[in-house]
């Protein structure tokens, strides 16, 4: 049972890290309609940026931290400018096939800049776990929990307080009502794929400081964990996501401890495939999908 | 207050507009008449900038607006209420009133728009927390009507509003588009329903397979004519 409750309580911190990849995923594929494959790679391109500048500069945790944001961010809009801004509504599939090829793009980049298939990365906090009773808690996790939690924090008020979000809320919704109200559709398109790449840069510095590591795997990684995360939670739910990362990451660690560390990944698909089966719009969306279906009655 | 000369749409290589002319005359109501895929639709969201139209002249008080973005187009005081509502489904009935308001600023007007809509259509302050996508169709043109009001629009275009309402639900909506225009909101209507559309317009056209092909007051022509022309597009046999 305390092994149960230690492997939640890891679940929830890890997946926290999940639940931002998810949720710049899902903002990406809630306002495109479009997947983004090279939203993993986006990431890891900043990662590589901040890893580079800590190698060759010597600078401090906190400047990587920016850096890694700041060129996620960057490498989004290069990815938003080359496959998704060219092609108009419903060319869906060009722009998969486009963020594939940018993919590959960016392994090859990174694998250029730094030849090393490992390297190190910055830890954001080091010290022993703290202990409350027969739990621990590792500060590398309480911390990335801390600062995930601020982060979608902040992402729900500017979704619900600023013109910016009503904007993009609307273009989630229905893209052609949105036009109607006068949402500046592409500038609004643009920088919710900025904020997307953003969030997913900072999830990516959380996860690569935990792991004080940094391979160009790690944009394969991303890409596969966020789409797992939010297919789980519900394909362009913005609560869906969070609930989807944080499931993701206690059924692994669960699974992680009944089965040892090599069947994480293995579990993670399975997962997948057992929502889809069971909960086609997945675990929120759901419910979402139920209402569609009686709002397309009605019209 | 509204001027359209000329107007061509396609969509690729088929034109729906070929060449159409009408205006708008301010404080009135202006009626569009015509049969299915006349090219009523494809007017209207020219006119509201999200088509762009492949030549002709779309003036609003004067101003050139063809070309302009649907959110500019917005701001210079045009709304839709477009075919088939396109209330934002997932939205509450509160959430779709402040997207209307999207172009504006003032939070306080907003706020007080907000409860006028409320005091003019109280089934949406009965359900302000329901998500819209779960309205009855004519609960949901009320939104539909609401939110293109809180843009505080000076010319509100409406594409058939009665569309699959029952013929009370139908009544309501035509009096409130006479309370509309009393307080002073000019508007241009897209109906099938040629008996209500001739009972509260000023003005009408009839549009057939992509040009107005006929222009009048109501009573002036035969309105059985009219009616039948509209439904059934005599023209189109002749064309
Ligand atoms: N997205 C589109 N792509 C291609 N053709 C279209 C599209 N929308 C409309 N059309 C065509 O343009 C013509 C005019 O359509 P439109 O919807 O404007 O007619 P309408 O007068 O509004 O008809 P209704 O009374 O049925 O609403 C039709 O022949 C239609 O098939
Ligand atoms: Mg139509």
């Amino acid at each position: 049972m305390i092994d149960i409750i230690q492997n939640t309580v890891d679940g929830v911190m890890i997946g926290s890290s999940y639940a931002l990849l998810a949720l710049g995923f899902t903002l990406i594929f809630g306002t495109m309609r479009r997947l983004n494959l090279a939203y993993g790679p986006t990431i890891m391109a900043g990662a590589y940026l901040g890893t580079y500048a800590f190698l060759a500069l010597d600078i401090g945790v906190l400047p990587v931290a920016l850096l890694v944001v700041a060129g996620a961010a960057v490498a989004g809009l290069y990815v938003e400018r080359l496959c998704f801004r060219p092609f108009g509504e419903g060319a869906a599939i060009a722009s998969m096939i486009s963020s594939f090829a940018v993919w590959m793009q960016i392994e090859e980049a990174a694998s250029l800049a730094l030849p090393h298939h490992l390297n190190a990365f910055p830890r954001l906090v080091s010290g022993q776990p703290i202990t409350v009773g027969p739990f621990f808690f590792r500060l590398d996790h309480l911390a990335m929990l801390a600062v995930a939690a601020a982060a979608a924090a902040l992402v729900h008020v500017v979704l619900h307080r600023t013109r910016f979000g009503l904007g993009v809320r609307t273009l989630i919704d229905h893209r052609r009502a949105a036009e109607l109200v006068g949402v500046p559709v592409t500038h609004t398109l643009t920088l919710a794929f900025l904020l997307a790449c953003a969030i997913g840069g900072l999830a990516g510095f959380l996860i690569a400081a935990s792991e004080a590591q940094i391979t160009p795997m790690f944009g394969m990684w991303a890409t596969t964990k966020g789409l797992i995360a939010m297919m789980i939670g519900g394909l362009g739910s913005v609560p869906g996501a969070i609930m989807g990362g944080l499931a993701l990451g206690v059924i692994e660690a669960q699974a992680q401890w009944l089965f040892g560390p090599q069947v994480r990944d293995l579990i993670a698909w399975g997962v997948l495939f057992a929502v889809l089966a069971l909960w086609p719009g997945g675990l929120l969306g759901g419910r979402q999908v139920a209402e569609q279906q009686a709002v397309q009655r009605r019209v | 207050m509204l001027q359209v000369s000329d107007v061509e749409t396609a969509y690729g290589k088929i034109k729906a507009l070929k060449g159409v002319s009408l205006s708008a005359a301010k404080g009135r109501i202006t009626c569009l008449l015509g049969p299915n895929g006349a090219g009523k639709t494809t007017l209207m969201y020219t006119i509201a900038g999200i088509l762009r139209p492949l030549r002709g002249s779309i003036r609003l008080d004067g101003q050139e607006i063809a070309g302009l973005t649907s959110a500019a187009i917005v701001s210079r005081g045009l709304a839709l209420v477009p075919e088939n509502r396109l209330v934002f489904p997932q939205m509450s009935v509160k959430e779709n009133l402040e997207a209307g308001a999207y172009r504006r600023k003032d939070a306080a007007g907003i706020a007080e728009d907000i409860a006028r809509m409320y005091a003019r259509f109280p089934r949406l302050q009965e359900r302000r927390e329901q998500l819209a996508g779960t309205l009855s169709g004519g609960e949901q043109q009320m939104l539909a009507v609401a939110r293109a009001l809180m843009s505080r629009p000076r010319i509100l275009l409406m594409d058939e509003p009665s569309l699959g309402l029952a013929p009370m639900i139908v009544e309501e909506v035509f009096s409130i588009i006479k309370s509309l225009n009393r307080d002073g909101v000019t508007i241009f209507l897209v109906e099938q329903n040629a008996h209500m559309a001739l009972g509260v317009a000023h003005h009408f056209y009839l549009m057939e397979q992509g040009r107005v092909t006929f222009s009048g007051e109501p009573g002036k022509l035969a309105e059985d004519e009219v009616i039948q022309r509209a439904y059934l597009g005599t023209r189109r046999a002749s064309a």
